[in-house]
């Protein structure tokens, strides 16, 4: 479910910076959330040449959650990985605006699996995932 | 009105096959949910190989996210989801771990 979508210029990262900030934000929302790290998807969309940026900044970053998590975890998450793309890339954290979307677990399936409310997860729910990724 | 975002890895669903699977996602979704199939759109979002990452390595996921009306109830909402689910397996042949597919509400503007 956790989604990041990174907006950027083109030719902006390299892909060594690509997956460092990949692997940076599934560390940040997995030791935020407990989720499992095979939930976190992250994906860069560069700008084309002349293209005018989607949200109006050359960086931003987009992201999609479950719902339910209090807002002060979900802006101590957004500050996290702004930092750690900053850090990476070089781009000042102020240069770098975004957002959190979320909507209810109930309306995903992931890995066969109708998502738990976070809090839901129960350590059942936790084997049944791992065993379906180990299939 | 349905409308399905399908992001997809580049190279893993082969080009021609994205008409078969936009049309059972047209088919799937007005079957459970009723409307016209003509009226589904579909559009399909390529990440570039080197672009996508899933638990930090480089992903194989696809994902198809659909925007329904809202109001449906979660027995229908995931016999949607899990037919979606089946039908595209078994098109691409991509385990339940390279698949997210979810139904949401479509905001009223």
């Amino acid at each position: 479910m956790p989604y990041y979508r990174c907006i950027i210029p083109k030719d902006a990262l390299s892909f060594e910076q690509r997956q460092d900030i990949a692997r940076a934000f599934t560390d940040i929302h997995c030791d935020s959330t407990g989720a499992p790290r095979s939930f976190v998807s992250v994906a860069f969309f560069e700008t084309s040449d002349g293209e005018q940026p989607e949200f109006g900044s050359e960086y931003y970053l987009d992201g999609g959650n479950r719902a339910g998590r209090s807002e002060e975890v979900k802006q101590q998450l957004l500050a996290d990985l702004t930092n750690a793309f900053s850090d990476i890339a070089g781009v000042p954290a102020e240069q770098i605006p975004g957002r959190i979307r979320e909507n209810p677990a109930s309306w995903t399936m992931e890995g066969g699996f109708v998502l738990p409310e976070p809090g839901q997860e129960g350590p059942e729910w936790y084997a049944e995932v791992a065993a379906a990724a180990a299939d | 009105m349905i409308t399905f975002n399908c992001t997809i890895q580049e190279g893993i669903i082969p080009g021609d096959l994205r008409p078969a699977l936009a049309s059972e996602l047209a088919r799937i979704s007005t079957g459970i949910l009723g409307g016209d199939p003509n009226d589904v759109s579909v559009q399909w979002i390529e990440v570039p190989h080197g672009f996508g990452f899933r638990g930090g390595e480089l992903s194989t996921t696809s994902a198809v996210r659909g925007e329904i009306p809202p109001g449906c109830d979660q027995e229908t909402r995931v016999r949607l989801m899990q037919t979606i689910q089946d039908r595209w397996m078994e098109l691409t042949g991509c385990t339940t771990a390279e698949l997210v597919v979810s139904a949401r509400d479509r905001r009223e503007n």
